[in-house]
């Protein structure tokens, strides 16, 4: 009885072209991050302006940060955009629209997520503080000729 | 000429007939890949402070106090050797799904998204969905197959791992065409500022300055964005003909190995790194023991 039904949906579902793979793609387009499901959105998003995370000591000078925290620059940016996000979220704006105190807290969030993750060993001599900072590249615009990096918190080490 | 059934249309894939020993070395390659891949260092990561996946109902950060240990790891490769061998693989492979999936979703709910994990984690998720189906027959349903499958029953598992990679590399493009209202190809020369953050990124990670022909491309392509169009417009395209891998086994090996290109161009360029996507493209399209066969044309 429920055949009838059934019939010409069945032959529409066989006739759809890579049917299997179309599910799947519709699937993982509508899940999007949610591991282990992606839309792997990777450079979708194209904009004029890139921003690079790093940490510095106190004199603003670079420290290898995988040797220094296990983690990569990318990722920390990624989590000073995350937190960022859920800063301005709360008031219903972009993170593109974030204050200068906004993305200090943010900063500060992640590098209280960073700091347990501190390889001592890897700390140059004389270090006394940790700074994270970011930098924004223009299209258009020499990294050198571009503004300076915004340094968003900063924690002293303690004395060994 | 392709030996694939009359009824069998090149839209409508279905599992090639992969050999027992292509399968074998499938299946091994697969288990090392898999094994590899899960970042078994799960001790940094004592909080799941933006949860993601299961994440959000279920407490994972038990893995960052007790870390999957020796003891552990090495019963994962004992249940990867029944896979292997073909003996309850879904039960083989059931572990390292396991820990892929939980170890993965901890490390993204911290914040950041990695993708190097994603494709694979679903390739093994894939395979231990199809290994653990029992099989209708008109006498009811066939357990026996979950014990010892038979080759269409393998076969079925990898063309389960082959729509996993051509949906994953299709979305990828679509989510370019989406999230741009089109307009990706056109935009691409900004990518030329991705470029460069990339490899500062690369620079504040070990203080290794990039080299001076890559700051020149970055200027190049900005200047001329036609190129730049061509260049990242071919990727998109590859992305989104990822289906082809589906049809027959050369079309498996063209798109596995315009794939492969595209991420050792990708990595070349731009200092992102995806070996695993790109092992898994070379077990399950190239598919060196199958080369043979391909060229000859068979099914």
């Amino acid at each position: 009885m429920d055949a009838t039904p059934r019939q010409p949906l069945m032959t529409l579902w066989s006739r759809i072209p890579f049917r299997a793979m179309l599910v799947l793609v519709l699937a993982l387009y509508l899940i999007r991050e949610q591991f282990p499901f992606s839309n792997f959105p990777m450079y979708s998003n194209i904009s004029e302006e890139a921003d690079v995370t790093f940490v510095t000591d106190q004199n603003d000078k670079p420290i290898a940060m995988k040797a220094l925290f296990k983690t990569s620059s990318g990722t920390s940016k990624k989590m000073y955009k995350k937190e960022l996000g859920s800063i301005t979220s709360q008031t219903g704006r972009d993170s593109e629209q974030a204050t200068a105190e906004e993305r200090a807290k943010a900063g500060k969030a992640v590098l209280d997520m960073l700091l347990p993750r501190l390889i001592s060993k890897a700390v140059p001599p004389g270090t006394t503080a940790l700074r994270f900072q970011v930098r924004t590249f223009r299209a258009g615009v020499s990294p050198e000729g571009g503004e300076p990096p915004e340094k968003l918190a900063e924690s002293t080490l303690p004395t060994p | 000429m392709i030996a694939r059934s009359s009824a069998s249309k090149w839209w409508q894939p279905r599992p090639l007939e992969w050999g027992p020993f292509e399968m074998f070395v499938m299946r091994a390659a697969f288990a090392v890949l898999a094994f590899v891949n899960i970042k078994w260092e799960t001790a940094p990561y004592t909080e799941q402070k933006f949860p993601n996946g299961i994440a959000r109902f279920v407490d994972l950060t038990w893995l960052g106090h007790h870390p999957p240990g020796d003891l552990t790891q090495y019963g994962v490769m004992v249940c990867l050797v029944l896979y292997v061998i073909g003996l309850f693989p879904a039960l083989g492979l059931l572990p390292t799904a396991f820990f892929a999936t939980v170890i993965g979703t901890l490390l993204n709910s911290q914040g950041a998204i990695n993708h190097s994990w994603q494709m694979v984690t679903m390739m093994g998720l894939a395979q231990v969905a199809v290994y653990a189906w029992p099989r209708r027959t008109d006498m009811g349903r066939n357990w026996t197959v979950l014990a010892r499958p038979d080759l269409q029953r393998h076969r079925q598992a990898v063309f389960a791992v082959l729509t996993v990679i051509a949906a994953s590399y299709v979305v990828c493009g679509v989510v370019k065409v989406v999230n741009s209202d089109g307009l990706w190809i056109q935009k691409a020369p900004l990518l030329a500022v991705q470029l460069l953050k990339t490899h500062y990124s690369h620079f504040y990670d070990t203080l290794e300055l990039p080299p001076q022909w890559l700051q020149d491309i970055t200027a190049f392509l900005l200047e001329y964005p036609w190129i730049a169009r061509i260049v990242f417009g071919a990727g998109l395209v590859i992305e989104l003909l990822g289906f082809v891998i589906l049809i027959n086994r050369r079309w498996a090996f063209v798109g596995g190995v315009a794939i492969i290109a595209l991420h050792l161009s990708i990595s070349r360029l731009m200092n992102l790194n995806f070996e695993a996507h790109m092992f898994a493209v070379l077990i399950y399209c190239v598919n060196l023991p199958g080369l043979r066969k391909m060229v000859r044309g068979e099914a």
